[in-house]
């Protein structure tokens, strides 16, 4: 695989390029769904691909192919077409591409797996997905229940000219349980450990069998037959006490988009949008209450973009984003980071396989745990609402004004949990809404959460990243009646 | 590259069929060649040269315990790796043996062959590069900040199986892209077609700066229920949750569409006809399905009245008993699907629907639109680029964006006009509709986007 990458590299060079580097690829993934006891998904894939990126008179050119082990024609031959399609575009740059100066990383990375989900018999993969599907449909008023198993595996070999050479191997396994009850004219769906086909978490089955999704599955069941039952959440003005399991989406939203550094330059303005979190605002501005840590860490233990580099070779790090309340960092690239004056990239350039560009991602970004337990916050609380689960979200291009709605919510009144309410919905803008947090709960509840679909780029590309937090508590939040 | 000839592709997939040992198997053979410039206010920001192979196996197999079902695939030609495919797909169908009863795979069924446009296939990267720079100057003499894309794509597939079908097709589409900014104001426009000689990138070049410095300075707007016109764009974002969330046999079956005990019901207005129609060269797509089934023309909503879902083999029941031709690749967790949405024109253009309005809003795209509710199909997104106050059927002043929260079947059931121009109009998430301008008597906006 090296061999083929430093083909690539060196014909490029040859070509006239000042900087060359090539990903070779091998993806492999598999999918098992039970939904309402019958098997509906049994699938698999494998790829295996080239990427060549090279600059040329201050422009990239990229050129990706699928790859044959013994085609050291069809290296060089992509490295023929990013050269050539970089001479194209560069007269059309009115700046030229600027990379940061970083050490070449060398060596190579593999996530910590116990049970290799690949090498298990399908039938024990497919075990607790069956006894948990039986479970939830233990109700009639269960419409669908669903099981769910996914595991990819990504194993990369990068080099660049300039000398880095490294080798990692990714691997991701989740899955999750779904019953969705129709009763008393309404229709609700509650989940575990998380919804739209539940967690994912580096390493192998192992972190499936952590969730126990035997385990949960008659509260999962029971909760989506109340809740259809239960009254809507009322509109008004209320404290948020959110689950850490749907705290970790508005992280994602709200910070962890906001602080991508090409939206900030205004280079993704043409699909996702661009972010308030410009930098003339790095260090100055009050993004939350004194209590909010917000951190990037692409070394973070359960971080599903926990790595040794990023796809242009820049080693994993760890940066506060916002400290004590405020902006102080963005998540970047090399080409990007020139715009800052520490001129490094944070590496946070990923492509989402051998087929795509690098462009800049979110890594694992993280609350800090706060001091407080959930007990204590819930009583301390005199009329709120705890949202749990995440239904429905939505941000606008800029990432200020959100609308969220949760599985589940519970009243809180009086300090004590009062009754079910569905469709909790809140909406509001980002830094009055952090600027709201007054408490977050202490390192016992943390816990990080996977994110397999995070959309970006034009053509679109999915990348994949973790988020953890405590619960925490914002005062005064919006509500829109359920 | 180019794609694989019609002869490549099925005499791949015929081979694989009659290597497998299955009592059923299915084989899809893709290639798709793509060619994209991302650009922005520096000139180009990412670009690829790039293309792909997908061979699909679907394998059944008959044990005493029952029948086992799957799917693997690969990204490659390479012999030694398809026949590890196979293997996998069967090693897969064997422990999700089970007691169900499937539904056989289809025969031989007469498909027309689509073509892709050759110089859709042929586009190179000057011209992309030559339309960067058209883009980045226009938007450059305004003080506008541009970012855009310019793609070409085309992409073949053949499908095979062991009852004789064998189905194949090609597909094309070339798009270009502005979003035009200044620190107040965006405007957006695009073209797409299947032939990118049919593009007109200039005049979504004047259409996107026009709009941002139209739309300058907006004044903010109180939330508040407003009648609105919806531009293509705004409208597509809305109209495509009728293919995510509710026209699907399986979602129907489960009753968790708004189709629910409706079929038949005059649920909007009578203004409203949509059809999926993958033939209809304004929104064109595959002739046939991931099952290899041709796709029927359907119609959804007839003059406001709600017709049946969309089905794939599995789901026929639903659709008395035949397969509409709307599988995506099976088996899969997902239902079927219409991705070729088209909105029946009314005759009223632009300008005489904005000019109905008392007092209202118009609006050229809505974004980040999702689901809140899915048996109404209340659904939450915000304005984005440019909209306008209209008082007195003209437009007087640019707005600053709201977010809405409505039922779409609501809304559309007071439907007070139709466009007459139907343009191709995607949104943040996959899918495209063919749809005219649509007048709302009502929408509702819930937030501002310039502080909750």
């Amino acid at each position: 695989m090296e061999r083929l990458a430093k083909a690539a590299i060196e014909r490029g060079l040859a070509l006239g390029a000042s900087y060359v580097d090539a990903r070779v690829e091998r993806i492999a993934s598999e999918t098992l769904v039970v939904r309402n006891d019958r098997l509906n998904e049994v699938s698999a894939r494998e790829e295996f691909g080239l990427a060549v990126r090279a600059l040329v008179g201050g422009a990239f050119g990229f050129a990706a192919a699928p790859l044959s082990l013994d085609d050291a024609g069809a290296a060089l031959a992509l490295a023929d077409r990013a050269v050539a399609l970089a001479r194209v575009l560069a007269p059309a740059r009115t700046r030229p591409v600027e990379l940061s100066e970083e050490s070449a990383a060398v060596g190579e990375y593999r996530t910590p797996v116990a049970i290799d989900p690949f090498a298990l018999r399908d039938a024990e993969k497919l075990e607790p997905l069956r006894a948990a599907c039986a479970e939830l449909g233990k109700r009639p008023e269960v419409s669908v229940r669903e099981a769910s198993f996914a595991c990819r595996s990504r194993v990369q070999w990068f080099a660049s000219s300039e000398g880095a050479a490294f080798h990692q191997e990714l691997v991701r396994t989740g899955g999750g349980i779904a019953a969705t009850a129709a009763a008393s004219g309404e229709v609700a769906t509650r989940s575990w450990p998380a919804s739209f086909g539940g967690d994912h978490q580096p390493g192998g089955f192992e972190r499936v069998l952590e969730f126990d999704l035997l385990g949960h599955a008659p509260r999962v069941r029971d909760e989506a037959v109340e809740l259809c039952a239960a009254p809507p959440c009322e509109a008004g003005r209320r404290d948020l006490i959110l689950a850490s399991n749907l705290l970790m989406l508005v992280i994602h939203e709200t910070v962890g988009h906001a602080t991508e550094l090409d939206r900030a330059l205004g280079c993704e303005a043409d699909l996702a949008g661009h972010s308030f979190a410009t930098v003339d605002k790095r260090g100055s501005l009050l993004y939350g209450s004194p209590w909010v840590e917000l951190v990037a860490d692409s070394l973070a233990q359960g971080g599903l973009d926990t790595r040794g580099i990023d796809d242009e070779g820049v080693r994993s790090q760890r940066w506060p984003l916002v400290h004590a309340g405020r902006f102080v960092d963005f998540q970047s690239s090399r080409e990007w980071a020139s715009a800052l004056e520490a001129r490094k990239s944070h590496g946070g350039a990923r492509a989402q396989s051998w087929y795509h560009p690098p462009i800049v991602r979110i890594t694992n970004v993280s609350l800090e745990p706060g001091a407080w337990d959930l007990d204590a916050l819930i009583a301390d609380t005199a009329d709120g609402i705890v949202c749990d689960g995440v239904k429905m979200w939505s941000i606008d291009e800029a990432r200020r004004n959100f609308q969220f709605t949760a599985e589940l919510g519970w009243e809180v009144r009086g300090g004590k949990r009062a009754r079910l309410v569905r469709t909790p919905t809140f909406t509001g803008d980002t830094l009055d809404f952090w600027r709201a947090c007054d408490a977050v709960c202490d390192a016992s509840h943390f816990r990080m959460w996977g994110v397999t679909n995070c959309g970006k780029g034009n053509p679109i590309q999915e990348a994949e990243m973790s988020h953890g937090a405590s619960p925490a508590r914002f005062r005064g939040v919006r509500f829109l009646a359920g | 590259m180019t794609l694989f000839s019609r002869e490549e592709a099925l005499a791949l997939a015929r081979e694989i069929v009659a290597e497998s040992p299955a009592a059923e198997t299915e084989v899809t053979v893709e290639s798709t060649v793509d060619r994209f410039v991302r650009y922005a206010h520096v000139g180009p920001t990412q670009s690829a040269d790039r293309e792909r192979v997908d061979v699909a196996i679907r394998v059944r197999v008959v044990r005493p315990g029952g029948v086992g079902e799957a799917r693997a695939e690969a990204s490659t030609l390479e012999r030694a790796t398809l026949e590890h495919t196979l293997a996998h797909a069967l090693e897969l169908a064997e422990a999700g043996v089970a007691p169900d009863e499937l539904v056989p795979l289809g025969g031989p069924v007469e498909v027309a062959e689509s073509r892709a446009a050759p110089a859709t296939l042929a586009h190179g990267f000057e011209a992309k590069a030559d339309a960067v720079r058209r883009a980045v100057a226009r938007a450059g003499e305004h003080g506008l900040e541009p970012a855009g894309l310019y793609e070409t794509c085309a992409t073949a597939r053949a499908l095979v199986n062991s009852r004789g079908r064998e189905v194949f097709g090609e597909t094309s589409r070339a798009s270009f892209s502005l979003v035009a900014s200044s620190a107040t104001s965006s405007g957006f426009a695009d073209t797409i077609a299947s032939d990118v000689t049919a593009l007109d990138v200039d005049g979504a070049i004047e259409r996107a700066v026009d709009d941002a410095l139209r739309s300058r300075d907006p004044r903010p707007i109180e939330p508040g229920t407003y009648e609105v016109v919806l531009a293509p764009h705004a409208a597509s974002a809305l109209l495509l949750f009728f293919a995510y969330e509710g026209f699907s046999a399986r979602s129907f079956e489960e009753r968790t569409s708004f189709l629910t005990d409706r079929v038949g019901e005059l649920l909007v207005s009578e203004r409203f006809t949509l059809f999926d129609d993958a033939r209809d060269p304004r929104n064109p797509g595959w002739l046939f399905d991931g099952e290899g089934t041709p796709r029927e023309r359907l119609l959804l909503f007839d003059r406001g009245r709600a017709q049946p879902p969309v089905s794939d083999r599995a789901h026929a029941r639903s659709t008395g008993g035949r397969s509409t031709g709307h599988a995506v690749a099976q088996p899969s967790s997902q239902g079927p699907l219409p991705q070729n949405l088209v909105v029946q024109a009314g005759d009223a253009t632009l300008d005489e629907l904005i000019g109905r309005i008392e007092r209202g809003l118009y609006v050229t795209q809505l974004h980040y639109v999702n689901t809140i509710e899915p048996h109404e199909l209340v659904l939450t997104g915000v304005i984005r680029h440019a909209a306008w106050l209209v008082e007195k059927g003209k437009l007087v002043a640019p707005v600053a964006g709201l977010r809405f929260t409505d039922g779409l079947v609501r809304a559309l059931a007071d439907l007070r006009g139709v466009g007459a121009k139907v343009e191709r109009a995607g949104a943040l998430f996959d899918g495209e509709v063919a749809t005219p301008a649509l007048h709302l008597g009502s929408l509702h906006f819930t937030s501002s986007t310039r502080g909750a």
